[in-house]
């Protein structure tokens, strides 16, 4: 493929290479004869090439120092930016060279540049968002486009009629219909990159960026037609070709978007049997949109109107096909090629403007093309609008009008078009040049400058992240039903029967046939909406974590990066399943909810989830699969590593106190904090614990077992080990102390005496077997081991209750839990209900005070303990979590809440 | 044109103009449709105020609606006995709200006793429990369901009296701007 792209971007380059290394080239082919040379220096090998990536890396680099100051690109969006880059880019380039170079060359550009734009906006289109306004956006589109091709074509018609254009500009009405057909469409990577930034509400997005897509295939036809027309001279048109025009605009079209589906079921075909070579997923995904792309181009169909329409119709199959991993690399590789793309394609635009020996400049046909194309564009919009509002049900007011009429941005389609005109048939070429880079500047730069004031100031409805709520997605289903239903009845086949048909349709065939049995099973939306939801709780309680452990300042040397490492992963094992099945654009936000009951639910839970038996582990470093079967097997290890690290650093930390483990409500961490210092410096032993409890109000989780099992540990150590208290504070405080606190990995500090080889030998070759370990790992590992170990994990309930809900993870988890920590402190009561440990997870204050004095007395009492791991273990293994389930989320619920 | 003259009287159709949300050429449309549903029941003079009703089976045996969920709920939310059997205007009165041109907040209403089943003024935990068995077509478990059913009796209940009343359903479809659109 780049290969492919030398050619196009390499040409023109050529000549620029030797300006940018005229030193060495000269130098080094002639110094070493044909002997062997120790030093040779081949440029013209690599030149082509070399000079993309030299180009993708200015823009990277370009990018990056944009956003080094927030306040520039919080009020100049990045396109304009980069625009001036470009001019100035190529100022020094014209002024080095004498003569411009690098420019923006249409074939690049619609081959390459493209389609990454387009793909990544059809695949994460929101699709449901875009299909309600199907109707507005076809209109917009279609009549929109052709109306300001002919309005804007023949007023500049009248205004050389008039005598306003110089009479050098040489045009006859077809060269203006065309010059108005290529300048008339909006453009979708204008609109993308300006209206990224801006955030208006989802409707009006989807209804400028809709139609910036949609209208492609209009363009092209327009284009095409328009130049034909041209080429032949308007004295030999008939009839016939304009009908032909016509009929064109539906083959190039409903064409363009066949190819699309056509790819988007190959694709979704495809990945339904990557199951045995994952590592290929993401680059089909790739491939064959690009393949849309390009047979819809080669057949002269709209390419765009392809890929947006493979990736619209591909993507829900192809998540539900594709593994996590490859999810999130679909995503980031999209993401990064379409930036990557647009970045570029604003400096060469940038650049090629300099190029003043390609266009001449009549101040009246600017102008008036200025004024044509922004005065005609609103027209358009308000006449399509009050159409349109006749049958929309939340009709578009006038502040939205004047945002679609302003956010007509037009941009590098218009000047690739432009470029591509034939001199020879049409003379004012130069002309038509110079007005669309000053059309493509002024919308790029002043409207997309003007626009985010403007639309503060209109105080356009924002685009609000607001929670997508269960209810909602109850609810919509609902009322889909329920209209659907009642054109049913009538017997009207709108949109709601339609769509209806479809879904009956998509349920009964596609989803079977493109899908993978297991996936299939999985999706039911409710559940998945529900799933999700309980994700992103657990995404968004351990990003506050990981947020709270970073400001509190962690000073250990070693501490940040492992860190990071730790809470990034755990952040992405949550994220990947998260987006699981998710059709909407938002599944990375996290949004956090307010409730309390969650916040405990999901603390307990995240609590118990950063802790595991080591038992499992098993490196798997295979470069080349990347798991064996699932994703369970994924998340495992990526856990199990985790667990491992965090196993060691907590044992290595364990000799020196009891630290703490900053997991806390978002909400209560500073005040935690200022209680977990006072603590510290009371006491180390009690006291501490009790108010950590208090304070936490979350879990708080014994580790007793640990030390008894050091039998090794002194006295004193083993008091302060006994309990382990997790409360939020800050860890610099702790560590003045002299003691480590860790959070989310806890890692010896170097003032520590190095204790953690030693502990870990001690511990780990004699009590290698897994009942000690998950003794050793104590209650938490517990409950962490669910998620992975839970037999049914494609259960899609079971995940899903592990990660953000209490049920059947939770069950396994609470159940052993209790007998740990209320077995070895209290002996006498071996049998604990669980009625009994109910509260003492729940209500930590009282019971925790409870078990803690017991545990302090009864610490050392080993066979108590020997017993637990086979507690744990049986009840990890055979509870089945649909008994327990109901019966524990209840009570958690209910002590969350408290 | 003649036809109407004979089914309704000219009060008549301004009447069900005035009660709806449509044109007289829609209520025409309409009435040929609720006459399909049972010919031989539905007379073609309307002028009379016949007492007709359309029985629920008719009505739920349409072959469109066969896979539809709540086709008996929904007759029965907007049938006057709540027995599912539909007469003219019951018919033309479900229709109007449902149409396009209703306001969200009457959608709302009647989505919102479409929705309880039990006729108690509330959405409670039962209802919400029938309505996502209904819309999932029993793939859930009694768990699920149940856990489902909880969250979003969390998410949506205002006051925390374990039901959705109606200003906590309203509330609730306020803030999702995309919803009944």
């Amino acid at each position: 493929m780049l290969r492919a792209a030398l050619p196009l971007l390499g040409l023109p380059l050529a000549g620029a290479g030797a300006t940018e290394e005229p030193t060495q080239e000269p130098g080094s082919p002639g110094e070493p004869p044909p002997g062997l040379a120790l030093f040779r220096w081949q440029w013209h090998e690599v030149e082509a090439p070399y000079l993309v990536a030299l180009w993708i890396l200015v823009a990277s680099l370009a990018k990056i120092v944009f956003h080094l100051s927030r306040k520039v690109t919080s009020l100049v969006p990045e396109s304009c930016l980069l625009i001036l880059l470009g001019l100035v880019l190529g100022g020094i380039v014209l002024a080095v060279a004498k003569k411009a170079e690098y420019q923006l060359e249409p074939g690049t550009f619609f081959l390459f540049l493209l389609p990454p734009i387009v793909l990544d906006s059809g695949y994460f289109m929101p699709s449901r968002l875009f299909f309600d306004n199907l109707g507005a956006i076809l209109t917009y589109a279609v009549v929109g486009t052709l109306w300001n091709a002919f309005t804007t074509g023949a007023a500049l018609w009248g205004l050389q009629q008039a005598g306003l254009v110089a009479p050098r500009v040489q045009a006859g009405l077809l060269d203006f219909l065309l010059f108005g057909s290529l300048i008339s469409a909006v453009d979708p990577v204008a609109v993308l990159a300006v209206f990224e930034e801006v955030h208006v509400n989802e409707t009006l997005f989807i209804i400028v960026f809709g139609e910036s897509l949609l209208n492609d295939a209009v363009t092209v036809v327009l284009y095409k037609v328009c130049n034909s027309f041209v080429e032949m001279g308007s004295a030999n048109v008939q009839a016939t070709d304009y009908l032909k025009g016509v009929a064109s605009l539906f083959v190039v079209s409903l064409g363009g978007a066949a190819v699309g589906l056509v790819f988007a079921f190959l694709l979704a075909l495809t990945t339904r049997f990557t199951k045995r070579v994952r590592i290929i997923e993401p680059l089909l995904v790739f491939l064959l949109a690009y393949a849309a792309y390009l047979t819809a181009e080669m057949a002269s169909l709209s390419a765009i109107l392809a890929v947006t329409m493979c990736g619209l119709g591909c993507k829900k199959y192809v998540e539900a096909n594709i593994s996590h991993k490859s999810r999130t690399a679909v995503k980031y590789t999209m993401k990064t090629l379409a930036s990557c793309a647009e970045t570029i394609i604003f400096m060469l635009l940038g650049i090629s403007a300099v190029d003043s020996s390609k266009w001449a400049w009549d101040s009246g046909l600017v102008l008036g093309t200025l004024f044509f194309i922004l005065f005609f564009r609103a027209l358009g919009v308000v006449l399509q609008t009050w159409v349109l509002n006749q049958f929309r049900l939340v009709p578009l007011d006038k502040i939205d009008q004047v945002v679609m009429s302003y956010g007509g941005l037009r941009g590098a389609v218009a000047f690739a078009l432009v470029i591509l005109l034939d001199r020879t048939k049409i003379p004012a070429k130069d002309y038509f040049v110079a007005t669309t880079i000053v059309v493509v500047f002024f919308t790029v730069i002043v409207q997309g400058l003007t626009i985010k004031p403007l639309v503060k100031w209109l105080k356009v409805k924002r685009s609000e992240h607001h929670k997508p709520t269960l209810n909602q997605e109850l609810h919509e289903h609902t009322f889909d039903h329920i209209l659907a239903a009642v054109e049913d009845v009538v017997g009207h086949h709108g949109y709601h029967y339609w769509r209806d048909r479809w879904e009956q349709f998509d349920k009964k065939y596609l989803s079977q046939l493109l899908m993978r049995r297991s996936a299939y099973r999985i999706r039911d939306q409710i559940w998945d909406v529900y799933y999700r939801l309980n994700i992103r709780d657990a995404i968004s309680f351990v990003d506050q974590g990981g947020h709270v452990l970073s400001s509190t300042g962690l000073t250990l040397p070693s501490m940040p990066s492992r860190n990071s490492v730790a809470e990034t992963s755990v952040t992405n094992l949550l994220r990947e399943s998260g987006s699981g099945a998710c059709l909407d654009l938002q599944v990375i936000d996290t949004v956090r909810s307010g409730r309390d009951r969650e916040d405990a639910v999901m603390h307990h839970l995240l609590c118990g989830g950063l802790y595991k038996p080591r038992y499992r582990y098993k490196a798997s470093c295979s470069r080349h699969f990347i798991s064996e079967d699932a994703q369970e097997r994924q998340d495992k290890e990526v856990f199990q590593q985790n667990m491992k690290r965090r196993l060691e650093s907590f044992k290595s930390t364990k000799h020196n106190i009891c630290f703490t483990k900053s997991k806390p409500r978002p909400r209560k961490a500073s005040r935690k904090k200022k209680d977990g210092m006072a603590n510290m410096e009371a006491t180390n032993g009690k006291p501490p614990r009790d108010l950590g409890f208090q304070d936490t109000a979350a879990v708080i989780l014994t580790v007793e077992s640990e030390e008894e099992e050091d039998s090794d540990s002194s006295e004193t150590e083993k008091e302060d080990d006994e309990g382990i208290i997790f409360v939020a504070r800050a860890t610099s405080e702790v560590l003045q102390e002299g003691k480590v606190s860790g959070s989310l990995e806890v890692c010896p500090s170097p003032r520590i005496i190095p204790p953690s080889p030693t502990c870990a030998e001690k511990e780990l070759p004699w009590k290698s077997g897994q009942g000690d370990l998950a003794v050793y790992v104590s209650s938490e590992t517990t409950k962490i081991v669910p998620v992975d170990m839970q037999t049914g994990w494609n259960q899609s309930i079971s995940s899903l209750e592990s990660l953000a809900s209490p049920p059947c993870t939770q069950a396994p988890a609470m159940t052993r839990l209790p007998p740990r920590s209320l077995v070895t402190e209290e002996p006498q009561a071996p049998l604990n209900l669980p009625s009994d440990l109910r509260p003492s997870f729940a209500f930590p204050p009282s019971l925790a005070k409870a078990g803690r004095s017991h545990s302090e007395s009864s610490a050392d009492i080993p066979q108590q303990q020997e017993l637990q791991p086979l507690m744990g273990h049986e009840d990890h293994t055979h509870l089945s979590p649909g008994t327990a389930n109901s019966h524990w989320c209840i009570q958690f619920n209910r002590g969350g809440r408290l | 044109m003649g036809n109407k003259q004979t089914v309704f009287t000219h009060e008549q159709l301004e009447a069900y103009q005035d009660c709806t949300f449509f044109t007289r050429k829609e209520i025409m449309r309409l009435f040929y449709r609720y006459k399909d549903l049972a010919p031989q029941l539905v007379p073609l003079d309307y002028t009379s105020y016949p007492d007709v009703k359309v029985p629920y089976e008719l009505i739920g045996s349409m072959p469109e609606l066969k896979d539809n969920p709540f086709r008996q709920r929904i007759a029965q939310v907007f049938s006057e006995d709540g027995d599912g059997h539909m007469t003219l205007d019951n018919f033309l009165d479900m229709f109007s709200v449902m149409s396009e041109m209703a306001p969200r907040d009457l959608k709302a209403y009647y989505a919102f006793k479409i929705y309880d089943f039990n006729n108690d003024d509330y959405i409670c935990v039962w209802d919400l429990e029938q309505t996502v068995t209904k819309l999932t077509r029993g793939e859930l478990s009694a768990e699920e369901v149940s856990l489902v059913c909880e969250k979003v009796l969390d998410e949506a209940d205002g006051d925390h009296d374990g039901r959705l009343s109606l200003e906590d359903f309203q509330n609730m479809i306020l803030r999702a701007p995309d919803f009944l659109r």
